[in-house]
């Protein structure tokens, strides 16, 4: 049987070339393509999750809609450090509100102190950085700002910025900081009012006592681990006085969003796959037709309806599998050359955002069983979709018309 | 608000005096006219020096700092804090509509932006904005007495302030009682645009200042903290002395 379809596969070698040709040109740019938004995905969830939000965030309950200076977690610290016992990464944030003010101009600001120590463990920020350096332990005075912020303070790395905003205490918050570096596109948040400094020069300036802090981020150390289970262990560890959420609950539109961009991928293959079932079935339909007169001989000799059927799925499948063979190198070397380079998609997409997130202005692919199975399974799918109606026609030839059909 | 001037000017009430009376009060109109003209006396000078202390609390926290003020006209204002150490120094200057403070920690005068104005000054509960829309006031409101006699065993005229449609104005109205033979203001009350009491100002312990009997403490109390206040104690009050005008300079903000 196999013999037999491969033979006649052979036989129209130029037609079977150009049906694998196309089988295997919409797989691999589907691999690509699929590979691609995979790597936008994650690159998204890296931004949300490494940048800034973390796996899992604790703050006092009602902290995240009136943002108040004095709803503290108390003792965080032992809190934080409680936590990273139970095998999480964790950090502690704290952050306060003012008006900053350089040479030229004043925007108001928002301050965020971090863990020095700790914070690299949880986000990726310190890598983020576009001039200049991260901040040190013992440069207390040292600050990084949002992007977007240095351009409307007009200031770069290495000039004065003083503060004026108000201690907890009532008194008047004032002290100079210099800029160490400013960072790439993070969030809208930070991009334009953030102004990264030492959780302990804040905690000075603020009047704020030591060992308490509004935000605790956390990671799994496991990425494994499934997040929801996470949460649920850290809300164990926490206790219900402290509201523990984590970035799906924190950021719903983009979860969604992110859960909905592989239904997207879906719905593109399922188009690409169409027009490439089109060609299939025609040169199925061709191929078919071409030789009833051979077909009716093969009835005519006794060979059973399914058996037809099965040769022409035989054929069909034959070429599918030396398609997806041609479409896996091909999409593989493509997806692997983006993994590594990237496309720079800057022009268009520079500084672009979706909801409060920054996008990479280059896209990198990235390949995942996920990105290379679906294209494949759906080219089989297809392909065996395609040929039901060929496949059926000849099954059900009577053999005397095929045999004079010319 | 006028506080600004309550506080540093010495020019309290005199912005009343120059309102254009609504129609139905002109038979009112000399008399609430003449009323508001001793009050604004009680107030009135063509320049002053104040000193005074200033008393914070809130929920989170009680702090009492106190400073001296000089004043000129109704557009400029200087005032200085002497108390506590660690914002010694540290002045403010009004001139016109506009607001520059001078931070002595890092050296730096910076203008307060549009941003900044809804802003608590000093941590009072007192706005930046309150301070300098005191100049528009005279041209904002009609004014008329809306009660007099007895209320509460104290004889009182009270007076009601509507602002003018056209003004620019945050509050709905404000109404102002005083005592009714020594004409010496009692409370004033601030409604919002829908008429909801937004603060009080009680004023109390009448003393001999500046040559004459006046409150000598102004306490200030959101409608929604009743807890909390910002109170204005007066030691020291003079006026018509002589200022010159280059006090009210960028420059002299800086000096001690």
């Amino acid at each position: 049987m196999f013999k037999l379809a491969s033979r006649n596969v052979y036989r129209n070698s130029r037609r079977s070339a150009v049906t694998v040709a196309a089988m295997a040109f919409a797989c691999a740019m589907m691999i690509v393509f699929s590979a691609l938004m995979e790597g936008v995905i994650s690159g998204s969830e890296r931004n949300v999750v490494a940048m800034n939000t973390g796996d899992i965030q604790i703050h006092q309950p009602g902290y995240r809609d009136d943002v108040d200076l004095y709803k503290m977690i108390e003792s965080s610290t032992q809190l934080s450090e409680h936590i990273r016992q139970a095998g999480f990464f964790s950090a502690e944030r704290l952050f306060s509100f003012g008006l900053m003010a350089s040479d030229n101009s004043s925007s108001g600001v928002q301050l965020r102190g971090l863990d020095l120590k700790y914070e690299s463990t949880v986000t990726e920020i310190h890598q983020h950085i576009m001039q200049g350096t991260w901040l040190e332990k013992a440069d207390q005075n040292g600050v990084v700002i949002g992007k977007k912020l240095a351009r409307l303070l007009d200031v770069s790395v290495g000039d004065e910025l003083v503060f004026v905003g108000q201690t907890a205490d009532g008194y008047m918050a004032n002290d100079s900081f210099h800029i160490k570096g400013i960072l790439k596109s993070v969030a809208a948040g930070i991009d334009n009012s953030g102004v990264l400094m030492n959780i302990r020069t804040l905690r000075e300036l603020m009047s704020l006592p030591d060992q308490a802090a509004h935000q605790i981020v956390i990671m799994r150390a496991d990425r494994n681990q499934d997040l929801s289970q996470a949460t649920k262990a850290v809300k164990d560890l926490v206790g219900i006085e402290l509201e523990v959420m984590n970035w799906r609950q924190l950021m719903p539109v983009i979860s969604r969003f992110l859960e909905t961009a592989h239904i997207q991928t879906l719905i593109m293959l399922l188009f690409t796959y169409i027009a490439v079932a089109s060609i299939v079935l025609n040169a199925m339909l061709m191929s078919v037709f071409e030789r009833i007169h051979e077909f009716g001989i093969m009835k005519a000799i006794g060979v059973r309806p399914w058996q037809i059927v099965r040769l022409v799925y035989a054929e069909t499948l034959i070429q599918t599998l030396l398609a997806s063979i041609a479409g896996l190198v091909i999409g593989i070397g493509l997806a692997w050359y983006f993994q590594r380079y990237g496309i720079d998609m800057s022009s268009i997409a520079e500084g672009m955002s979706f909801a409060g997130i920054a996008l990479d202005p280059i896209w990198y692919a990235e390949l995942s069983i996920n990105s290379l199975f679906t294209p494949v399974a759906f080219l089989f799918l297809m392909a065996i979709i395609a040929v039901i109606y060929p496949a059926a026609k000849v099954a059900l030839l009577r053999p005397i018309e095929a045999i004079y059909h010319q | 608000m006028r506080l600004f001037n309550v506080i540093f000017a010495g020019l309290f009430f005199l912005t009343l005096s120059n309102l254009v009376f609504a129609d139905s009060d002109i038979d009112h109109a000399p008399r609430v006219q003449s009323l508001l003209n001793e009050i604004d006396d009680l107030w009135r000078g063509k320049s002053s020096y104040a000193v005074t202390s200033m008393q914070v609390k809130t929920e989170h926290y009680t702090r009492t700092m106190r400073m001296e003020g000089w004043s000129k006209g109704k557009e400029k204002t200087l005032f200085r804090i002497l108390e506590p150490l660690r914002e010694k120094g540290t002045a403010t200057l009004k001139s016109g509509h506009h607001i520059y403070t001078y931070l002595p920690k890092t050296d730096r005068t910076i203008k307060l932006t549009s941003g900044m104005m809804m802003g608590a000054w000093m941590g009072s509960h007192l706005t930046n904005d309150d301070l300098v829309k005191e100049a528009r006031l005279e041209e904002d409101y009609d004014a008329s007495i809306s009660f007099e006699g007895e209320r509460d065993g104290q004889n009182i005229i009270e007076f009601t302030l509507i602002p003018k449609l056209e003004a620019a104005v945050v509050w709905g109205k404000l109404i102002l009682i005083i005592q009714a033979e020594s004409h010496i203001p009692v409370v004033e009350y601030y409604f919002d645009e829908d008429m909801l009491l937004a603060r009080t100002i009680l004023f109390t312990d009448i003393k001999t200042l500046g040559g004459r009997e006046r409150p000598s403490v102004l306490r200030v109390v959101p409608a929604d903290k009743p807890d909390e206040y910002t109170q204005f104690v007066y030691e020291q009050l003079q006026f018509d002395i002589d200022v010159r005008d280059s006090l009210f300079s960028l420059s002299s903000l800086k000096k001690r």
